[in-house]
């Protein structure tokens, strides 16, 4: 009886499905949804210009599908939240110039630090990824649109509120809302993160914490939905001409990426459910014997999948961007390719060395610390494929290049840092120090947002059409790159000093290097100022660039399509009446003696 | 057909994958015949299938990856990265021979003072 029921039910619900699709078909014609409504094509030989008038102002950026407007909406979206996350350091560091309390007290403290890692990781470094894939992805493979340019747009909006959720925390306690910003650090460890008190009444950030996990498993949704449309695009829309052997090493890198979300965010939505579920509803998922352990083991599961989600893209940006200001092609193309490939599936067999100290059996270790050991040598690869192309090279330092070599020079010293701590007895020494905390510095901000810096100058031409200030770029460089050494390798040594991590108090041995830190992060604060108003500035009132090979690229023949691409674009656009000024500039293209653009 | 893709310069590329392969194959040999914690199914299985399913998901994707992008080579023109329809672009040799040597001749020759402005 009861199975005839579920039958029953289960015709029923057919039924429905269909009769809601038959309705659907009905009221709209989804065939004229064309993937190129919007949007520009001129690409190869089919070049057309089919751009449909789009409406003005608000409206457009709040229903556009276009993936070059998605891509600045992701960049702009990425930049605010790196300015957010920014500020929240600079108040830190502050804190930290003195042993003891003095601005900010320890729960403000610990908010700052958990809303600090997770704004930097998915609120900046995921969309400032998806910014630059959005916008050249589908020019560069010479496809007409995103696959699923709607589920772009989706994925983006799904974005602010997320935002909004993970910080909620921090309004809610001035507006009287009775809880707090979550204090669980990013990793979000149980038992700290599960509530001893109940969901609400715990003392690390009561209903924070809530709104926290829901607005991270929102971003985890957008960054899947972006994932499978760039999986379809790079699989279904490309030139006929664009072979996989002709695939640019960008594509490839986010191809990868892709992929890694596929896998890693589901796993991690999951787990962020079941933290919802312990909290809210009773389960005892975390909270029965191994439960800690099994947090940990899902968290890292997909949280070390992410730092390869992040690094990889921008590893295809200085792999895209160093050969043009090499002015040769980039060593061992392939090298770099199949090297992206091995670090995509190494990514998931290296989480647990996140969790060397845990007490985990060492047979289980030592299996974690191997394949540690081994995913070291594809990123050395590339490492030697980008110095090599560099030997012998038409090098010019512009403000791309400079921050594709301070990427390089950056990455050394964190990818060495790294593969200390893939091993075992060097780990248990330095685990929970500020060793680790300066050693993956090194890498998001020494190397991930220095790649970021590389793509926003290089391609800073193409999307505004207008040219940046050199020498702002430049100081900004100089300021960003003596920061991060400052700040980040007194961290290392402070780590070597055995300063443990997450503190916002420490011992008075510790100040000396601490005030050479925080100096450090001043520096880089400046330079980041620097560049925000060289960016707003320079979009705004940057002189107009005229040529469509503003960087000089086919001297050395290292020109590419986007830029043919931009080149039609202006032409277009004086056919159409636009206005054609004079004295356009370059940051190291041409012409070299008005390179400085002020 | 498969051995006509993986010829030797194909295999020449994919040598880059086989480096941790390597490492992975030295590690499990060393904990194989070392067996410095004893074997213990519960443990001991774990360690493996982790380092194996590395071993495994490695080569079958640098061995999809690698008849994909060499199987394209042999069956259309190749291009510098992002030069695959842009005017006037010039097909490369896919495995490079020459292709840095020529280069680094002609850079060489192109390298002028100017760089020092920059």
């Amino acid at each position: 009886m009861e199975i005839n029921a579920q039958i029953a039910l289960t015709v029923f619900m057919g039924v429905l499905l269909v009769a809601v699709a038959a309705w659907l078909t009905r009221i709209e014609d989804w065939r004229s949804y064309s993937s190129t409504a919007g949007g520009v094509v001129s690409q190869g030989e089919r070049s057309e210009y089919i751009e449909q008038e789009k409406p003005a102002g608000l409206i457009r950026w709040l229903t556009t599908v276009d993936h070059k407007d998605i891509g600045i909406l992701y960049g702009i979206y990425g930049l605010t939240a790196f300015a957010v996350g920014g500020l929240m350091v600079v108040l830190m560091r502050v804190e930290l110039a003195t042993p003891s309390t003095t601005l900010v007290g320890p729960a403000l403290y610990n908010s700052l630090m958990t809303s600090h890692g997770i704004t930097m990781l998915f609120l900046f470094g995921t969309p400032i990824i998806a910014a630059f894939s959005n916008y050249l992805i589908p020019l560069i493979i010479g496809a007409d649109d995103m696959a699923f340019p709607r589920i772009n747009a989706i994925a983006f909006w799904l974005l602010p509120p997320s935002a909004l959720m993970i910080w909620a925390g921090f309004f809610a306690g001035p507006l009287g809302l009775g809880f707090e910003a979550p204090q669980t650090a990013w990793t979000l460890y149980t038992p700290l993160s599960t509530g001893s008190a109940g969901g609400s009444l715990d003392p690390a950030g009561g209903a924070g914490i809530d709104l926290m996990l829901l607005g991270l498993h929102l971003s985890g949704v957008a960054a899947t939905m972006g994932a499978i449309n760039f999986i379809a695009t790079i699989f279904t829309q490309r030139d006929e001409n664009v072979t996989w052997a002709n695939l640019d090493i960008f594509s490839w890198t986010i191809l990868t990426q892709s992929g890694l979300i596929l896998f890693a965010f589901p796993l991690l939505g999951s787990a962020l459910l079941m933290l919802l579920a312990d909290r809210n509803f009773g389960t005892s998922f975390f909270l029965a014997d191994g439960g800690n352990l099994l947090w940990q083991h899902l968290f890292w599961f997909f949280g070390h999948p992410e730092v390869y989600i992040l690094v990889l893209p921008m590893m295809g940006i200085v792999s895209y961007v160093l050969p043009r200001f090499a002015g040769r092609k980039l060593f061992g193309f392939k090298f770099v390719v199949y090297s992206t490939l091995a670090i995509g599936v190494l990514s998931f067999g290296v989480w647990a060395h996140h969790m060397f100290a845990t007490g985990m059996d060492p047979r289980l270790r030592a299996s974690f610390m191997a394949v540690s050991m081994a995913i070291a040598i594809p990123s050395a690869v590339k490492t030697f494929n980008w110095i090599t192309t560099l030997w012998n090279g038409r090098i010019r330092l512009t403000t791309p290049m400079l921050f594709c070599i301070g990427f390089v020079s950056n990455f050394i010293i964190g990818g060495v840092t790294g593969v200390f701590l893939a091993s075992i007895p060097v780990d248990l020494v330095l685990h929970d120090t500020y060793y680790v905390v300066g050693h993956f510095h090194y890498i998001v901000m020494g190397a991930i947002a220095f790649a970021g810096f590389a793509g926003i100058y290089y391609w800073f031409p193409l999307v505004t059409g207008r040219m940046y200030q050199a020498t702002l770029g430049k100081a900004h460089f100089w300021l960003s790159f003596i920061g991060t050494n400052i700040t980040f390798f007194a961290m290392i040594l402070l780590g070597y000093g055995g300063m443990p991590r997450r503190y916002a108090t420490y011992l008075p041995q510790f100040t000396s290097l601490n005030v050479i830190a925080t100096v450090g992060a001043m520096i880089l604060f400046v330079g980041q100022i620097i560049f925000v108003w060289n960016l707003v500035n320079s979009w705004y009132a940057g002189k107009r660039v005229e040529s469509g090979d503003p960087w000089d690229l086919k001297r050395d023949g290292v020109h590419t399509v986007e830029w043919q691409w931009f080149d039609r674009k202006i032409e277009t656009a004086i056919t159409d009446g636009g206005e054609e000024e004079q004295n356009a500039v370059t940051d190291g293209g041409e012409p070299i003696d008005k390179s400085e653009n002020n | 057909m498969a051995t006509k893709i993986f010829d030797k310069d194909t295999i020449l590329d994919l040598t880059v994958n086989f480096v941790p392969l390597g490492i992975l194959a030295v590690f499990i040999g060393i904990f194989v015949f070392a067996d410095p914690w004893g074997f213990d199914l519960r443990a001991s299985l774990p360690m493996y299938l982790i380092m194996f399913s590395m071993v495994i998901s490695l080569g079958i994707l640098t061995y999809i990856s690698g008849k994909a992008i060499a199987g394209d080579e042999k069956k259309a023109e190749v291009y510098s990265q992002g030069q695959a329809f842009l005017d006037g672009a010039e097909p490369i040799d896919p495995h490079g021979h020459g292709e840095n040597s020529e280069e680094t001749d002609e850079h060489e020759s192109k390298t002028d003072p100017e760089n020092e402005e920059h």
